[in-house]
């Protein structure tokens, strides 16, 4: 009784697949799509692919479901996606630790290969900002205090292999200066700890540091965006305040496990675009210091690859390990 | 005289009948999700978050705090019941809540869990409002040195713990600082007994071994002695506490209600904490500590309304300081960001209806869960009528998918099985499993902090006693262990001597 | 001595201690110590693996004086199926949706105890798994596949 019924699921399943593959690319999508974010609910990587979630949900006529599928920076997540099926019903939201992990971790994937890509949503800048009790004003006089006392100066990060910790060696390697690392677990304890005078210096996102600059609890020296932010437009970049070539900034985007068909892919980049249009991702971004990016599927890619290239460097030089 | 008319604002904007009924949605579905294991306001809020970008900012944030509130109230509910923790914060409720329930004290342990809940929760909420930023400054004090020393004050009590014999007890902690350590070295970033499980490399998940060693630990042994608990599901008795029930419980609603706020604040800590400190706290207090562990009411009372003023405070320094001190309030944060609204040191100046609107519906969510909790405990206790080998596959059915839905991982069931099995060998081998989970939820916190504490030194310990605060609790430490070893030392010596 | 031995509920909570410690230490070596002012990943477990077999050995002595027994039975039926159904739950999970992984958990648990009754099970674990599924896929809206996976 069993093999027989399971027979005819077998049956039923190949008819569903092959009718599937004929009338996919016109019908697509005639079901939930599920977007995973290899992250926990709460962290920017989840509300950004939330608020997109929603619009691109309306866009495509489907809802788009967001599965929470995290641990080890986003590997297992990951690793999901780059496994499901390339049929447009599975696709994933990455964000700059993408572009890292390959670097950190022995991954069950290839970050490039195992993944077509649909699009960026959008990029936040670091922030590097100080206890307003550390006697310094400006970029320039953080380092003429860190080249005073190499590694007496410390720093406060979200963690090992974080947005933050590689921004702040990306800083030190650029500037050639000696800053410790100390690691938090999250980028709201590591903000309390520099708010409270223990650590001194900070790298953080705009996101979360902003109402804390404008109340004065902290000191804002520069932006790691090529561009001042529009939210703080007194603050320098890094680059032009005395650490020339610096930029870091965070982003968002969307990629489908690879051999998804081009058609789905235009059809749910075009959705993309639509989804950054609405009222609530502007007001998200807006808010938080972020600026919405567009890109084709083809420029985004090339962008994944330069990101990747860009960040080894920094892994391999900091000496930066996660394993 | 300014906070009466705040308040009074926050009242009128609380009770319009759009905020009333997000309230009542918020408590309600908190309730429910808080019943459940696994299940948390968490991935409810989450879940729930597209549906806020058509709700007015106060609507919104007013039904998604219910639902994380109303969950605090509902995941006492299971524990005691059933020895489920719903949520995190109640496992320590397990303890004496659930043998309450054994002798047919259900009623009185689920009125008392909701009473101090409502006390502790009216207390929290008008902290908020009468010092909120001052308590936000008074938590940035707190650097590794002082989380470290509180942690250490933290498990020296947890001497206290102990049900008959202390080594045993004092080597469960242990076992629960080990199991802690499983996966990622916040300082380091090493893997630590992952056995090169990718999805260990997180840790394992409270809410996993909680419900491994407690519920399916205990269904297991319940199994093997069907004696014991028919014993448990003839005898209930009255539902409401008794007049002395009561009276036993005051002192137990305030000290617990001011431990909560007192953790609450401080973002470093995680949640179960503060019941953890209440539930020590009774015992040490006690004039009989041997019946805890056995169906005390303090043992409900007290952690019951630390957890409650605990989730209220967490709300101090999200609100003031923009700061997320867990991931539910990291959502509630996004959320509100949706709203184009960045909380911080000015939204009370700024965002006035808000502030004080959310204040006030968190009192009145308060108040309409206890008049929601109060008449279901009838319900709840006709449940335990149920024969239990009816009742058994649905406890299992509830935390499967519970923890399941936690990570969409089959691994956490895997794991959870694995504590089922290791709990129900503790509790043959007189292995108390609640030592074991306080260790397990300050063991990566108090080495994380240590560490800190001593990479930022640069090595030098006497950062533990030249800062006040961390000195102070130091002190507390050092008093604890004195008021402990004294009276073994002095039997000794009259064992000695006699 | 040797019939009281296997019972012995201290000496089997001394042996457990002491098998954990010395695993934790063995398992540590490959992380590095540090010293107590700089402290390494190694550091925090091999103490801790020490503290449980110092505790472990203390416990073992004293079960050797006290000599209590282990009380009540092993339940060895619910022992070995409820967990077996909650692996099976997780399996079917992942392969053949949600209302297969419930009815197998559902009834794998009601035939854990040896009071169940073949056609109560079967009723019991339908009715469960249809509870299950308007509250937490409907209700609750949890993205599980009913049937089949994705």
């Amino acid at each position: 009784m069993l093999t027989k019924r399971s027979l005819l699921l077998t049956a039923a399943g190949l008819l569903v697949a092959l009718t599937t593959s004929v009338a996919a690319q016109s019908d697509y999508p005639n079901r939930p799509v599920r977007l995973i974010i290899p992250f926990p609910p709460g962290g920017s990587n989840d509300v950004v692919g939330r608020v997109i979630a929603q619009h691109l949900g309306e866009a495509l006529g489907k809802q788009v479901i967001v599965d929470n599928r995290s641990g080890a920076g986003g590997v297992v997540g990951t690793e999901v996606a780059a496994h499901a099926q390339p049929d447009g019903y599975t696709i994933l939201g990455i964000s700059l630790a993408h572009a890292v992990n390959p670097w950190l971790y022995k991954l069950p994937y290839d970050p490039i290969k195992a993944f077509a890509p649909v699009g960026i949503m959008g990029k936040g800048p670091v922030v590097l900002s100080v206890h307003p009790g550390l006697p310094v004003h400006s970029v320039k006089e953080l380092l003429a205090l860190a080249k005073q006392k190499p590694g007496d100066l410390q720093y406060a990060s979200a963690g090992v292999g974080s947005f933050q910790h590689l921004s702040a060696e990306l800083f030190k390697l650029t500037a050639g200066v000696d800053i410790l690392h100390v690691p938090f677990k999250g980028g709201g304890p590591a903000m309390i700890d520099v708010m409270g005078g223990h650590t001194k210096v900070m790298f953080s996102s705009l996101v979360q540091t902003t109402p804390n600059i404008k109340s004065g609890k902290l000191r804002a020296l520069g932006v790691g965006s090529t561009e001042r932010s529009k939210i703080l437009p007194d603050i320098p970049t890094i680059a032009e305040a005395g650490v020339p070539g610096y930029a870091s900034e965070n982003w968002w985007g969307i990629v489908a496990p690879a051999g998804t068909p081009a058609p789905i892919i235009a059809k749910l980049h075009e959705a993309l675009t639509k989804a950054q249009a609405s009222p609530e991702a502007q007001k998200y971004f807006d808010t938080e210091g972020a600026t919405i990016v567009s890109m084709s599927s083809e420029e985004f890619g090339r962008f994944m690859v330069s990101e990747m290239n860009k960040w080894e460097q920094v892994v391999k030089k900091g000496g930066i390990k996660a394993e | 005289m300014e906070l009466f008319n705040n308040l009074i604002f926050g009242f009128a904007v609380a009770l319009s009948w759009q905020n009333l009924l997000y309230c009542m949605i918020g408590v309600s579905v908190g309730t429910l999700i808080g019943v459940l294991p696994g299940i948390g306001p968490l991935a409810t809020i989450a879940m729930l978050l597209p549906i806020t970008f058509n709700v007015a900012p106060v609507g919104a944030l007013i039904m998604l705090a219910g639902i994380y509130y109303g969950a605090q109230y509902g995941g006492s509910t299971t524990a005691i019941l059933v020895n489920l923790p719903g949520e995190t914060s109640a496992v320590v409720t397990c303890i004496d809540g659930y043998q309450m329930a054994r002798q047919g004290r259900a009623g009185p342990a689920l009125a008392i869990a909701a009473i101090g809940s409502f006390f502790a929760g009216t207390v929290g909420t008008l902290l908020i409002a009468v010092a909120g930023p001052p308590l936000a400054e008074l938590a940035l004090k707190f650097g590794a040195p002082e989380y470290f020393s509180l942690m250490l004050m933290g498990l020296v009590a947890a001497a206290v713990l102990a049900q008959g014999d202390m080594i045993k007890s004092l080597a469960m902690v242990a076992m629960g600082l080990l199991l802690g350590i499983v996966g990622t070295d916040v300082n380091t970033g090493v893997q630590r007994f992952s056995f090169g499980i990718t999805e260990l490399s997180d840790g394992i998940g409270f809410i996993v071994v909680a419900v491994g060693v407690f519920a399916v630990g205990e269904i297991v042994a319940n199994l093997g002695d069907p004696e014991e608990r028919r014993v448990f599901t003839e005898k209930v008795n009255n539902l409401m506490p008794s007049w002395n029930d009561l009276k036993q419980s005051i002192m137990p609603i305030i000290r617990g209600t001011a431990i909560g706020s007192f953790f609450g604040v401080l973002p470093g800590t995680g949640p179960a904490i503060a019941s953890f400190a209440s539930y020590m706290v009774e015992k040490k207090v006690a004039k009989d500590p041997s019946r805890f562990g056995k169906g005390a009411i303090e043992g409900v009372a007290g952690p019951e309304s630390a957890n409650n003023a605990d989730a209220q405070c967490k709300f101090i320094p999200m609100l003031t300081l923009g700061l997320p001190a867990s991931g539910v309030m990291a959502l509630m944060l996004g959320a509100l960001t949706i709203q184009g609204i960045q909380p911080g040191p000015d939204v009370m100046t700024t965002r006035p209806e808000l502030f004080w609107g959310l204040i006030a519906s968190m009192w009145i969510g308060n108040a309409l869960l206890v008049v929601l909790n109060l008449p279901m405990i009838g319900i709840w206790v006709k449940l335990l009528k149920v024969p239990y080998r009816l009742l058994f596959p649905a406890i299992m059915a509830f935390s499967a998918v519970g923890i399941y839905s936690v990570n969409t991982s089959s691994f956490e069931i895997y794991l959870t099985a694995l504590f089922g099995v290791i709990g129900f060998i503790w509790i043959k081998l007189g292995c108390s499993p609640a030592p074991m989970l306080l260790g397990f939820v300050l063991g990566p916190m108090m080495e994380e902090h240590l560490r800190r504490a001593m990479l930022m030194s640069k090595g030098d310990p006497s950062v533990f006693v030249t800062r006040p605060i961390s000195l102070g609790f130091m002190i507390v430490t050092a008093l604890i262990l004195v008021v402990m070893i004294a009276p073994a030392v002095r039997r000794r010596r009259v064992d000695i001597a006699g | 001595m040797q019939f009281e031995f296997r019972n012995n509920r201290d000496v089997w909570a001394g042996a457990m201690l002491i098998a954990t410690g010395a695993v934790a230490i063995f398992m540590a070596r490959n992380y590095a110590m540090g010293t107590t002012l700089r402290m390494g990943p190694g550091y925090f477990p091999t103490v801790l693996g020490g503290l449980l077999i110092v505790a472990g050995l203390y416990l073992a002595v004293m079960g050797l004086r006290r000599n209590e027994k282990i009380g009540g039975s092993w339940s060895l039926r619910a022992l070995i199926i409820l967990p077996l159904s909650l692996v099976l739950f997780g399996l079917l999970m992942e392969h053949a949706g949600f209302i297969p992984a419930l009815l197998v958990l559902t009834f794998g648990s009601t035939i854990a105890t040896t009071e169940s009754r073949p056609l109560e099970a079967m009723l019991l674990s339908v009715g469960l798994t249809a509870f299950c599924v308007a509250l937490f896929i409907y209700g609750l809206g949890l993205p599980y596949p009913l049937l089949a996976s994705w």
